[in-house]
């Protein structure tokens, strides 16, 4: 049994602290994960309010008492994580503080296996509410040929909910089996919000990611995909939007082990206010994986002069037949644009709205799922300073 | 019609107050560099006058400070429109009262569609003007965006594309002639709209100007050649040099300044 050496791995790492280079612009000062102290117990409406909305195959609802399975489709998985699965922690072990706390601790895990060749048609629906320490795992396996989407939601019963998220994703995407995996994290300002995503990409499959982040106060976000087998595909797409005094964390991890895949990564970001993002990206060639194509981008939008964005790119090539290519900026909304179009009357906060929305179009026309662009755009739209 | 307020016609350019007045302007960098030294302009209704100036006389700076460019500041001197002082007003508020420019080089906006954009335009001027949200419905907005395409020989596949996003020069032009089409201001400045163009291109530019100058609308054409005025017959022409109008007559003088070319003026200057 693992929990027990997943807590020791827990107590003897030390808390991160920014003398550690992937922790140096995200200071955990004034946080204790040991802290029982939130406020907990609350059961919010969970059917209400979801972000995306979708004629679902499969829903599930999870709050820091349990998982609730509303619907589940026929011909698959989609059933609370037992304990024992196979898969488990085969991606996501416990050598990080954080990765092992939630080893250690999870206890409402959903665990979702389409199997060979089912092609799934509608998308399955997860809603986790944080309250006080929520420990959520999920662990999903799209069989050989299997075709799937899954979209994950992590929301707060309220806005001044203070809680410490701590999520694990494990995904397999087993060889020509397509996975779309939403992850959209909304929760409150005062959430501190840990999380560990990490799939494994098989021959010719394909894997489409799409990574919202608009909610939380702090924390860190790892995103890794393997492409491990010849002939993968992985796609992810990032927006995020802070402001106030939130501060977002994403590190991410393009690991390519096979040949002839390909990897591309783009997030687009705008920071109002105080808020501050850092984007870490990392692409790694291991020395057998010729021909890989890969890419990663981070362009951030400051909408005030007082806001800070760190994206820092990073490459790693063992193989010499590749092509990779990175990208990262940080811009303001340029004043030309906002003259030009306050000279056809919009006001200065509508104009400013248009050239937001303007600035995240690329990423959001990546959004092959309907209401999940549609959602990502309302969620970005609301965030946009009004008059 | 019961009730409005008739507009009292005249005889062409008669009107008793101009629209537009530029009185005593003075514009300066932010540097305080000086650039517009001293202008004064009257442009009515149903009105075209053309400014001629050779390249880096301030034409451009004078077309933005009176549109309300921030980077230009008036440091004398005011603008008047239709009796209400827009010195300190933004450029949104100037827009929204009915006055336009067309850029000499305008902005891309990535991400940002030509409809989206002309719609948002049109429905916060219909907002600013009736005090409350009054957005044109989506069929006449899109008939009457199509129709001034048509006219306006501009592509409708440039409806979908973000705008003046890899746009060509022409193309440019043509869409800002089109956003006039579309606001319908009370006065156009045109800023060296004709430049870049072609031949075809530069009727169908000047047709549509023409087509919308009349008890309605006036125009400021800003020029530095003298080609596009054979296509829209100015009422007045003003010779630009050195920030300052140096001379003013009718279509004549354009004529004039064909053939002399603005040494002369450049030459009494220095
Ligand atoms: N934003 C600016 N920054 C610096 N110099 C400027 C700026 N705008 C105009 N100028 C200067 O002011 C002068 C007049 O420019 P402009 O108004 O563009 O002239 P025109 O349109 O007649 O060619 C030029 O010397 C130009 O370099
Ligand atoms: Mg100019």
């Amino acid at each position: 049994m693992s929990r027990p050496e997943a807590l020791a791995a827990y107590e003897a790492l030390p808390l991160p602290d920014t003398s550690e280079e992937h922790w140096r612009f995200t200071d955990l000062a004034g946080f204790d994960p040991d802290t029982r102290t939130y406020p907990g117990g609350q059961t919010p409406a969970m059917s209400e309010g979801a972000m995306v909305d979708l004629d679902v195959a499969g829903f599930a609802t999870v709050t820091a008492e349990g998982i609730t399975i509303e619907r589940a489709p026929e011909g698959i998985t989609f059933a609370p994580l037992p304990e024992d699965h196979e898969r488990l922690y085969s991606l996501v072990g416990w050598d990080e503080k954080f990765a092992a706390h939630n080893a250690a601790m999870w206890t409402n895990g959903l665990l979702v296996v389409v199997p060979k060749g089912v092609v799934l048609e509608k998308p399955l629906y997860v809603r986790i509410s944080a309250t006080g320490r929520t420990f959520w795992r999920l662990v999903v396996v799209a069989e050989e040929g299997a075709r799937a989407s899954l979209v994950e939601e992590y929301a707060s019963p309220a806005p001044d909910t203070a809680g410490y998220s701590n999520a694990v994703t494990e995904l397999f995407v087993e060889p020509n089996a397509k996975l779309e995996y939403v992850s959209l994290q909304n929760l409150s300002t005062e959430t501190w919000h840990f999380a560990s995503h990490h799939a494994r990409v098989e021959r010719d499959a394909e894997l489409d990611w799409v990574a919202g982040g608009f909610g939380s106060k702090r924390g860190k976000t790892r995103i890794q995909n393997d492409l491990n087998g010849r002939g993968a595909t992985s796609r992810v797409t990032g927006a995020y939007f802070a402001d106030g005094e939130q501060h977002l964390d994403y590190d991410t991890f393009q690991e390519h082990i096979a040949p002839d895949c390909t990897s591309d990564f783009a997030f687009k970001g705008a920071l109002r206010d105080h808020a501050t993002a850092v984007w870490r990206g990392m692409i790694r060639v291991e020395k057998d994986a010729q021909k890989t194509n890969a890419y990663q981008e981070c362009r951030n939008l400051m909408l005030s002069p007082t806001t800070h964005a760190v994206p820092i790119p990073g490459l790693e090539i063992l193989a010499n037949d590749v092509r990779c290519t990175h990208g990262a900026t940080v811009g303001r909304v340029d004043r030309e644009q906002l003259f030009y179009l306050m000279a056809r009357g919009l006001p200065r906060y509508e104009a400013e709205r248009l050239i937001v929305r303007g600035f995240f179009q690329e990423v959001l026309d990546r959004i092959e799922l309907e209401p999940v662009r549609d959602a990502v755009t309302a969620a970005l739209e609301a965030r946009i300073p009004q008059a | 019609m019961c009730g409005a307020k008739a507009p009292v016609f005249l005889a062409k350019g008669t009107y008793l107050v101009a629209l537009l007045k530029l009185e005593s302007l003075h514009v300066a960098l932010e540097d305080g560099t000086e650039i517009v030294k001293g202008v004064d302009l009257e442009v009515g209704l149903d009105e075209v006058h053309a400014i001629m100036g050779p390249n880096g006389s301030g034409k451009s700076t004078l077309s933005y400070a009176i549109m309300g460019h921030p980077a230009y500041a008036i440091t004398e001197g005011r603008i008047v429109f239709d009796g209400e002082d827009v010195t300190e007003m933004g450029a949104d508020e100037r827009a929204q009262r009915g006055l336009f420019l067309a850029f000499q080089y305008p902005h891309a906006i990535p991400g940002v569609t030509v409809t989206n954009f002309l719609r948002s335009a049109i429905n916060a001027v219909r907002k600013a003007r009736s005090g409350k949200d009054d957005p044109m419905p989506i069929p006449e907005f899109r008939k009457e965006l199509l129709g001034q395409m048509d006219r306006l020989k501009v592509s409708r596949e440039l409806a979908s594309r973000y705008l003046n996003d890899g746009f060509s020069g022409g193309e440019k032009k043509r869409v800002e002639i089109l956003q006039m089409a579309m606001l319908k201001p009370r006065i156009a400045v045109l800023d060296e709209t004709d430049s870049g163009l072609d031949i075809d291109a530069l009727r169908v530019v000047a047709s549509g100007v023409n087509e919308l100058v009349g008890p309605e609308m006036g125009a400021l054409v800003i020029t530095h050649y003298q080609r596009i005025l054979d296509y829209i017959t100015p009422d007045h022409v003003h010779v630009f040099v050195g920030g300052r109008i140096v001379e003013s007559g009718g279509p004549e003088l354009a004529k004039k300044l064909e053939a002399g070319g603005y040494a002369p003026y450049e030459e009494v200057l220095a």
